[in-house]
């Protein structure tokens, strides 16, 4: 139980305990002192008895005397018992002893035998044997009493400090929660995201959540700094390209252009949409890596996913002469959390990649498999593949192996799948297929408990329904 | 048809304009969300194109003014960013499309199209023609010149679209979205291979063709 683990609790537990050992020590102490103290008093009370009965002038006297005190004396409170040869036994007590050790008889309770342990002495006066024991009870009562103190202080302390303890760890642990949550909702790219103020007093953990809160506030106001400045820049350089889109369009619409013209012009516009891709692709990279597009994410399925795209990309293949096949899972459908949009551009990026670099005759192959709570999508081709070494570098901006400058594409298609992944907390792994290229991405499954899923906001379709 | 541009760079302002008039409709430009707030407060449109950034007023928070006011006029939103975030926030402010810059006008023409005829939704055809070929929605057959013709399901999705829409450029962008829910073009050019499939079906065997390409634009069945 995390309760247990918390720093409140752990701290209440540590104090309890020391209060507890010190409290057992001192009573300990207390305890030994006193006990040795009533010894001493019972030991001094004995050699005073002792001494007056040493007092009897005679050891009839000394008989009479012990018969009269023994007459008034419990024995289980203190024995008397003197006899002597010739005279008989005296005493309220006779002490015999036998294997078990010493035992005592009372005289004056009709021979009852009497427990408990005494302290005694003995000492031969006028011929016969006397023997004072006092008993122990009271010294022997001592430790029951002191269990009892220790009863009463430590278990109500115990009790209050536990409860305190276990309050105050369920106080912190829901703030540790709020700002755990914060701290997941910023880092997934909402940056809106507050721990809020504490209710109650203020301690370490509310000034902790203020300061948390601070470094959001100026968080959010450079990340909104920044996507102004690339905003503007996007705006800035988009408008001259849409011009120059516009000047060529115009040209283009002219009836009386020499054909050299119309080519000219066809391949100006071509370069054009290359740049404007470029263009669009590393926006959209910048845009994917502030991780903010995790605000729109929802369950996708990707079974129909990767149905739907390799429907769209199979004619495509076939023109070429190559086959594009889609392995079904055993699963009818496969849910991932994320963007239905930048899956499909994964999909679609990882598939053109695979057309793009493979031959008429080629097999490409787009699969899932699932295993526990983990999803693998995969793009498989049996092309040239890429090398060991190349294949961390080709998922960088911009980069293309030597052989590949020649075909089209603008090097940012697998940049793009690696930063999709990242946004959806997972790896595009590259591997070799023997022969060919094997893309694998692994996801964690959405579990149908809607209570696992985070909430999202209504789904916007962004559909043109013009019927 | 009547439509309102507001789009502060003064050339793509005036080839939006041009292109539209071209097209035969009648067209207001203005350069700035002030003189939006008031053209579109004074006059009646069947399209409203804006663009996102715009001086003084931005393009957002003009459509939202618009949308308070109970103005129910189609907006078609052009963007320099096209982010996923940004595309929701202007559907969300009240615009209807999107399109992300810089764009083909021929994409521009038949999304705005696309805006005007939208009230007229619900039609309950159970039955499309064009020329000789007719479709029958309710048996999925189709048939032309008294051929039965066999398609695959997302054939059969592409030319129902394009006959629901005859007479009515439907681009490709448009087309991914309407039949595979696809928001972004991507970069081989699938759609024509789909609509070849398409022709080889319906149009190859026959005198006549009936899906026309519109350079630049897209795919058209005539009325």
């Amino acid at each position: 139980m995390a309760l247990l683990r918390s720093m409140p609790f752990r701290l209440a537990m540590g104090l309890v305990a020391l209060f507890s050992v010190v409290s057992l020590i001192s009573l300990a102490a207390s305890y030994v002192v006193t006990q040795r103290s009533f010894d001493q008093a019972m030991r001094a009370d004995l050699m005073q008895d002792m001494a007056g009965f040493r007092a009897a002038p005679t050891a009839a006297a000394l008989a009479a005397l012990v018969e009269a005190e023994a007459r008034e004396t419990d024995p289980a409170r203190m024995v008397l018992s003197y006899s002597a040869p010739g005279l008989g036994h005296f005493g309220n007590a006779m002490i015999a002893r036998d294997d078990d050790g010493y035992r005592i008889v009372s005289v004056t309770q009709g021979n009852a035998e009497i427990d408990g342990r005494f302290l005694s002495l003995t000492a031969s006066l006028w011929g016969g044997q006397l023997t004072v024991a006092r008993s122990r009870g009271e010294i022997d009562a001592l430790r029951d009493v002191f269990l009892n103190i220790l009863a009463l202080s430590l278990v109500p302390t115990i009790l209050i400090a536990l409860s305190g303890g276990l309050y105050l760890a369920r106080r912190s642990a829901r703030q540790v929660r709020i700002i755990g949550k914060t701290l997941d909702q910023l880092t997934s790219g909402n940056l809106a995201a507050r721990v809020g103020p504490t209710r109650g007093w203020s301690d370490d953990l509310a000034r902790i959540g203020e300061k948390l809160d601070q470094m959001a506030e100026a968080q959010e106001t450079s990340v909104a700094a920044i996507r102004q400045v690339s905003s503007d820049i996007a705006h800035d350089l988009k408008t001259p390209i849409q011009r120059v889109a516009v000047h060529l369009d115009d040209l283009l619409r002219q009836d009386d252009l020499p054909d050299r013209a119309v080519v000219l012009l066809e391949k100006a516009t071509d370069q054009l949409d290359g740049v404007v891709s470029v263009f669009h692709s590393l926006l959209q990279i910048a845009q994917i890596e502030t991780g903010s597009p995790r605000n729109q994410f929802r369950a996708v399925d990707l079974v129909e996913l990767a149905r739907t795209f390799c429907e769209i990309y199979e004619p495509s293949a076939s023109d070429k002469g190559q086959h594009l096949v889609f392995i079904a899972p055993d699963a009818p459908s496969l849910r991932v959390w994320g963007d239905r949009n930048l899956l499909g551009q994964v999909l679609a990026n990882l598939i053109e990649n695979a057309l793009r670099h493979t031959d008429a005759g080629a097999r490409i192959e787009v699969g899932l498999r699932h295993h526990g709570q983990s999803i693998c999508l995969w793009v498989a081709d049996d092309g040239p593949g890429i090398p060991a070494v190349e294949r961390d570098r080709v998922l960088r901006r911009l980069y293309r192996l030597d052989r590949s400058r020649t075909t089209p594409g603008n090097g940012l298609g697998l940049s793009l799948v690696a930063s999709i992944a990242a946004l959806h907390q997972t790896k595009a792994v590259l591997l070799d297929n023997g022969p060919g290229l094997r893309v694998e991405i692994t996801f964690a499954e959405v579990q149908p408990d809607p209570a696992s899923v985070p909430t999202a906001s209504a789904p916007i379709s962004a559909k043109i329904e013009d019927l | 048809m009547k439509l309102l541009v507001v789009e502060d760079d003064e050339t793509t302002g005036s080839y939006i304009a041009r292109g539209l008039r071209e097209e035969g409709q009648t067209v207001d430009l203005v350069t700035s969300g002030r003189d939006a707030l008031i053209q579109a407060t004074s006059t009646t449109y069947d399209v409203m194109v804006v663009d996102r950034m715009l001086p003084e007023i931005d393009g957002i928070t003009l459509v939202k003014t618009l949308r308070g006011a109970g103005n129910k006029t189609p907006v078609l939103f052009l963007t320099s960013l096209g982010s996923v975030e940004d595309r929701i926030l202007g559907l969300n402010s009240g615009g209807d499309d999107y399109l992300v810059k810089p764009f083909a006008f021929g994409e521009l023409s038949a999304r705005v199209a696309a805006l005007a005829r939208r009230p007229q939704a619900l039609e309950q055809e159970t039955i499309l023609s064009a020329g000789d070929l007719s479709m029958d929605l309710i048996a999925r057959e189709v048939t032309r010149a008294g051929q039965k013709i066999d398609l695959l399901p997302r054939e059969f999705a592409l030319l129902e679209h394009l006959l629901r829409r005859k007479g009515r450029v439907q681009t490709r962008t448009m087309l991914l979205e309407a039949i595979w829910d696809i928001s972004f073009d991507p970069m081989t050019n699938v759609v024509e291979t789909h609509i070849s499939r398409l022709r080889a079906k319906i149009d190859k065997p026959f005198d006549t063709e009936l899906i026309r390409t519109i350079r630049g634009a897209g795919y058209r069945i005539d009325a």
